[in-house]
């Protein structure tokens, strides 16, 4: 899939009469003294106005025009003195306009044709993208300034219509923005409302043979996305759109439910599944003695990982249909539609049908509520026919290293649109709790009279605890990984004597397994006759700052995961326990927690510890609640023990 | 510096060199004849650590006529084998190609085959012209990108190309050196007696071999037919049928390569990869034509100084601030000290032109088209700078540097291409020098940018033979100092007043990181690096006066324990100092290059509660550095009611040799040490 379509901004309206105005000096524009201080407030721009039109021109062509005037206030907020728009090989940019005005509202630069550049927007990773931008750069030596961009796209791929939200980043206010879409009445708007304030609703009226829905806000204080709370999209108003009928080169398809846009999807695939006869015959002998569902799938996805790599290529409609499987098998290589369409053929050859399934990877869910394109990826659903109970299988084929069936953070814990040729499906993906997503640790620690310590630990991490030692296992060198683990390391002073990161391919869910040797000069803290230890040698929480002024949202814990550690330390001859930390239980509604020392049989310090958080939600009311909760875990983290030299 | 040089001669005769190279030497790979080891692990197992392994680099440059001019024609063969999944990218290959104006380099004759070894079969898949795109990034520049089939685990993926150049001026570098060991890398240079090339070799490898031979190449110059004008190389002139003439030229046969070169991988406080890698940069010095005397194309700094005067874009520029004149009037009127008036055009300049971030010595096109467009590159910036000095009365310079990110100046070579800023220098009567940049919003007059701070500049003077090197030593370093009180309670809690400075270069950090989050985020951040506290009232100054150091007051408090105790441990130092050891990693090859100084000062008073005394205090201490190359100095003092803890640190130079490395770790892991020490107060019984 494409990421490109996220960039998309239109609008539009002439120019003409603002650079008259401006040349002659006379009439300000956009002075900078008539800016509301309740919208200067925490802001490093104020977006002046902001005229935004979708213009439906027929199923398969839409224009968009943006007017734009932002003031920018400061250095921090000079990225909205430059304009990026995007095109590729279904779009085109009609123009780009802009206007410098000093802080008193005169024209003082007008921006040149020979003034804007065009680039090729390499996302990095594609072998191949038609993604290009025209780019104008405004910014100016002193603040404040206004800078206001008009520019006009026409696009030939209707997949995609504006979702409009003018504040569309922290510490940006808003003095006053409209929307309007203007379509014939064969082709009706669908659209969904979010946030808006009291009173703002949509405005629909005729313009001559033309529908126009039209919305405006005005006075929109900055915003600031606050610590585990929500992204700044569920804060702020805006109105997603989406066609009810489009049109994508020739491929026409009507949108007004999950059911239809996976429909356009499958018949966009349609046939692109067959495989070279030699290769199914390979599958056939690969799966042969094979007659359970699971075993089948383990050896193709096997053979895929295998036999494949990821290589995006992105021109076109190439953005949304697949290369052909038979490319696939003589290339060895294709992006997410092309690798998941081909272990679909595979998965066809052994006798087990599967769906492709688009979700939005690595970025907030999709809204379920309102069918519309918000996908980036694609990956592979098995539904499992003679299991026992119900159960599915979901691969993901662009990686050579994820487990069977695992989905992971990047499309774990999430909804996504089966293609299915009755039409499209909402599912959810596999979802991981705390029980999953675990650390457990053990460690031996072995100091001396004078401080120092060595240490053996051995840790190993379940579920989404494990996705980035896993991208390390597979992505790095030996010696690679081990600089990033002491880059990382909660350590001022050690040394790493042994290393070594392995996964547990026999285990359920993906596993990875650390084993680290270190030297620690400073562990315990010599003063006199005593040494002061913290037995919580890497496992301690960071504390929550407490609110500055009044907490604005909601809290969303959104990682669950549970933590046990057990820490062994061998005390050196001659010294005696004079105190350790007292036990610690907490019990909340945001999670759980227990720390506890005792001394064995053998003289020896153990130290158990244990984090249990789920993935909740709660009101902001319940803010300071949850900072005490962590100060206190902060608190118990660092307890510290207190050995004292025996007298001799 | 176009090749008008070169078209004039070349029109006279039209060459065809195809005996330019002759090589004594057999090459290191052949093209689609794979090597039968390269599919046995055996021979793999001390490369257990790489993704992949390029066994053979091969590139070659020659000269050949085309098209009725000289070209430089590049050939490279490179074979790779993949060891590891992760080492999948190693198969997409990149060819960056540049045009300007009619010339242009050209990709041609590309081919690339995978070999993998089926059940004892090696299979080969070949790479489809399907596979290869085109990607125009800029006007100027594009990529070719190209992706081989099939690859897997334990494939060979070899490619080979040529590369045809207009652009003599930039003859093929070559890089031995990547982020995977190479076991074989060449480079040979076929270069007839027409050219002068200057080569500098760089890196912290040895090369296995260093040739050059001499031979002589033969030449057909061949006539088309027709009117080919004057012609001082036939002799001949007027009508003339097609015909071929052959000459004898001296060609000089250079070839170097590495066998086993390691896997280069970054390391933190270094200035650019570049700098370390092992490599060989040419530039075009000279040419010498048949029958006519050598001409120098950047042979001195003497003639570099001269051909930048003369350069539209930069020496003319220079004398073209006079639209300006009535706001330097105005300054000069104002401000009669000229260190003041200095200040005073560099306010101007900074305030009128914004640097849109590029880094350039040559003006985008006039400083009054920047002037007007309110923004331009740094040379529009400083050009504007050092002109508007010249017209307030001043002795006023460019400077040519390169960046730290753009890599070293060899001194010894005068490469113009290497540079790419220019600053101010100013020589102030009482023979007092400045550099001065007017890049930077938050710097003062007199400090150069940090990115400057690259070891020399050339001072570019009006008489050639004045210019020089400046040393573009930092006159600022990062400067941090706090002034802690603090009262403890009975349950161990904590209230405090902090006052805290930030000098040089440290405060032009934070004074940015100050304008970027606002006050109330700097004091969010501030508070989330320490655990447990909340801030109470806060305070910036001299936000705006960017002679003296940020400074910032503020209050805090933390929570104690519910109950009372008998003994309190502390080690409040560590709240303030860093806590982490910067150099993590044991061992280092290249030299560690902070680009200035460092100075951190922390004072802190803890107030006891009544009845409280000190039972343990850590020791004084002093660290230092070999070469007085820095100072760790700690004391703990007890007062009457109160302790007090010193903890200065100073890093004097800017620049640690790897050989430093060892003992620069040692510093940092002894002082941090120190900061650990706890301080043991007890109830008097």
């Amino acid at each position: 899939m494409r990421f490109s379509s996220l960039f998309l901004l239109n609008t539009g309206i002439c120019l003409t009469t603002a650079l008259a105005a401006a040349a002659g000096g006379k009439e300000p524009h956009y002075p900078v003294a008539t800016l509301a201080p309740a919208l200067r407030e925490n802001a490093h721009a104020v977006i002046r106005t902001e005229e935004e039109t979708l213009l439906v021109k027929s199923a398969g062509r839409t224009v968009r025009t943006v007017r734009r005037a932002t003031t920018v206030l400061d250095e921090a907020g000079a990225n909205w003195a430059t304009q990026l728009v995007y095109y590729d090989q279904l779009s085109s940019v009609s123009y780009l306009r802009g206007t410098v005005y000093d802080a008193e509202g005169q024209a003082v630069r007008q921006l040149r044709a020979s003034d804007v550049k065009d680039y090729g927007l390499s996302d990095g990773f594609s072998l191949a993208t038609d993604a290009r931008g025209r780019v104008a750069d405004l910014r100016q030596p002193s603040y404040p300034y206004t800078v206001s961009f008009e520019y006009e796209v026409v696009s030939d791929n209707s997949l995609f219509y504006t979702t409009w939200q003018p504040q569309s980043d922290e510490q940006l206010a808003v003095e006053q923005a409209s929307f309007r879409v203007l379509t014939p009445a064969s082709l009706p708007l669908r659209f969904q409302e979010r946030h808006l304030p009291k009173g703002v609703a949509v405005a629909h009226s005729q313009q001559g043979d033309l529908q126009v829905y039209q919305w405006e806000l005005t006075a929109l204080p900055a915003q600031e996305e606050e610590p585990y709370g929500p992204p700044l999209s569920e804060m702020v108003p805006a109105v997603a759109t989406a066609p009810t009928t489009f049109e994508v080169q020739g491929h026409r398809g009507s949108l007004t439910s999950w059911q239809d846009l996976g429909l356009w999807n499958y018949e966009l695939n349609t046939g692109r599944d067959v495989l070279p006869e030699a290769v199914q015959a390979r599958v056939a002998a690969l799966v042969k003695d094979a007659p359970d569902e699971r075993t089948r799938i383990r050896r193709v996805y096997d053979m895929l990982q295998s036999s494949t790599r990821y290589v995006s290529v992105q021109l076109g409609l190439g953005g949304w249909q697949t290369i052909p499987a038979t490319n696939v098998s003589n290339t060895g290589y294709g992006d997410c539609k092309a690798l998941s369409n081909y272990c679909m053929a595979l998965l066809k050859a052994a006798g087990v049908q599967s769906y492709c399934a688009l979700v939005r990877a690595d970025e907030p869910d999709i809204r379920t509520d309102f069918p519309s394109n918000q996908f980036n990826h694609v990956v592979l659903c098995v539904p499992l026919t003679k299991a026992a109970k119900r159960d599915t299988v979901w691969l993901e084929c662009t990686s050579q290293n994820t487990a069977l069936g695992y989905m992971g953070s990047f499309t774990g814990n999430r909804h996504a649109l089966l293609l299915t040729p009755g039409g499209g499906q909402i599912v959810c993906t596999p979802r991981y709790g705390a029980a999953e997503n675990r650390r457990e640790r053990r460690a031996d620690v072995y100091l001396d009279a004078q401080g120092s310590a060595t240490a053996m630990l051995h840790t190993r991490r379940t579920g989404l605890e494990q996705d980035q030692f896993s991208q390390l296992l597979h992505g790095l060198d030996p010696a690679q990984q081990k600089k990033r683990i002491a880059e990382s390391l909660p350590l001022s002073n050690f040394s790493i004597s042994k290393f070594a990161l392995t996964d547990d391919a026999k285990a359920a869910i993906p596993t990875i397994n650390e084993t680290l040797g270190l030297t620690l000069p400073q562990f315990g803290t010599p003063s006199g006759r005593r040494v002061f230890v913290v037995p919580n040698l890497l496992s301690r929480l960071p504390a929550v700052s407490a609110p500055v002024g009044e907490r604005q949202t909601d809290i969303w814990l959104a990682s669950a995961f549970s933590h046990a550690d057990t820490v062994r330390i061998h005390v050196p001859a001659g010294f005696q326990t004079e105190s350790i930390p007292a036990p610690v239980k907490l019990t909340t509604a945001f999670g759980t927690y227990s720390t506890q020392m005792q001394t064995l049989p053998d003289g020896t310090l153990q130290y158990v510890r244990s984090l249990h958080m789920p993935r909740t939600r709660f009101p902001r009311t319940e803010y300071p609640a949850y900072v005490e909760f962590r100060r206190k875990i902060n608190a118990a983290d660092k307890a510290q023990l207190v050995l004292v030299k025996t007298e001799s | 510096m176009q090749l008008r040089v070169l078209r004039g001669v070349l029109a006279l005769a039209v060459l065809s060199g195809t005996g330019l190279t002759a090589y004594g030497q057999a090459d290191p790979i052949k093209f689609g004849k794979p090597d039968p080891q390269d599919f046995e692990a055996k021979n793999f197992v001390a490369d257990s650590a790489a993704e992949a392994v390029i066994l053979c680099d091969f590139g070659r440059s020659r000269f050949e006529m085309m098209e009725n001019d000289f070209k430089v024609v590049y050939d490279r063969v490179l074979r790779i084998k993949i060891l590891k999944k992760s080492g999948y990218d190693w198969a997409t290959l990149k060819v960056p190609l540049y045009k300007k104006d009619k010339q242009e380099e050209k990709l041609v004759n590309l081919r690339g085959y995978t070999y993998n070894m089926v059940n004892g079969q090696l299979t080969k898949d070949k790479l489809e012209s399907s596979a290869v795109f085109s990607e125009q990034r800029s006007t100027n520049t594009s990529v070719r990108k190209f992706t081989l089939p099939n690859v897997r685990v334990g494939s060979v993926i070899e490619v080979a190309y040529t590369v045809n150049s207009d652009f003599l001026f930039n003859f093929q570098d070559w890089q031995f050196q990547h982020s995977i060991p190479v076991r074989w890398s060449e480079y040979r240079a076929g270069i007839p007696e027409y050219f002068d090339y200057k080569m500098l070799m760089q890196g912290y490898e040895a090369l296995t071999v260093q040739e050059r031979t001499e031979n002589t190449g033969q030449f057909t110059i061949r006539f088309a037919g027709g009117f080919t004008g004057e012609s001082s190389w036939s002799g001949g002139s007027g009508r003339q049928a097609a015909s071929s003439e052959t000459v004898t030229a001296r060609v000089t046969n250079y070839r170097w390569a590495m066998q086993n070169v390691p896997a280069f991988n970054d390391e933190p406080f270094m200035t650019t990869s570049d700098d370390y890698v092992s490599r060989i940069d040419f530039e075009l010095a000279g040419v010498q034509w048949p029958n006519e005397a050598y001409r120098s194309v950047a042979a001195t700094w003497e003639k570099i100084n001269t051909s930048l005067l003369d350069d539209e874009t930069f020496g003319a520029q220079l004398k073209r601030g006079g639209f300006l004149k009535e706001k330097v009037a105005a300054i000069m009127a104002q401000h009669t000290d000229l260190g003041a008036r200095v200040a005073a055009v560099h306010q101007l300049v900074r305030q009128s032109i914004k640097h849109n971030g590029q880094n350039r010595f040559y003006a985008t096109s006039t400083l009054r088209h920047a002037y007007d467009q309110h923004t331009g590159n740094a040379a529009d910036v400083n050009l504007l700078l050092i002109a508007l000095l010249r017209d307030a009365g001043l002795e006023a310079n460019p400077v040519l540097l390169s960046t730290r990110d753009n890599g070293a100046v060899n001194q010894n070579l005068p490469l113009l291409s290497k540079f790419n800023y220019v600053v101010a220098h100013v020589m102030l009567p009482d023979k007092q020098e400045m550099l001065v940049d007017a890049t930077e919003e938050l710097l003062p007059c007199g400090t150069l940018p940090t990115r400057c701070l690259s070891g020399q500049g050339r001072l570019i003077m009006p008489k050639a033979e004045d210019s020089r090197w400046i040393d573009l030593q930092p006159n600022q370093r990062y400067v941090e100092y706090r002034k802690v009180d603090l009262k403890l309670d009975e349950h161990g809690a904590l209230t405090g007043n902090v006052h805290q400075e930030h000098g040089g270069y440290e405060a032009q950090h934070q004074r940015e990181r100050l304008r970027t989050q606002g006050e109330k985020k700097y004091m969010e951040e501030l508070a989330k690096g320490h655990d447990n506290w909340s801030l109470g009232k806060y305070a910036f100054h001299q936000q705006d006066d960017l002679q003296k150091p940020l400074s910032l007051d503020y209050e805090f408090a933390t929570t104690g324990n519910d109950a009372a105790a008998t003994t309190l441990y502390l080690n409040p130092i560590r709240e303030f100092a860093g806590s982490k050891n910067p150099f993590i990693h044991e061992d280092r090859r290249f030299p560690v290059n902070f680009g200035a100084g460092m100075e951190e000062t922390t004072m802190l008073t803890i107030t006891l509660p009544a009845g409280y005394v000190t039972e343990e205090l850590p020791k004084q201490a002093i660290v230092e550095l070999p070469d007085n190359g820095g100072r760790f100095m700690y004391s703990v003092t007890n007062l009457n009611g109160a302790v007090q803890v010193i903890s200065r640190m100073n890093l004097r130079k800017p620049v640690y040799s790897a050989e430093e490395y060892a003992s620069l770790r040692e510093f940092y892991t002894r002082m941090l040490a120190k900061h650990g020490e706890q301080i043991v107060v007890k109830k008097k019984s």
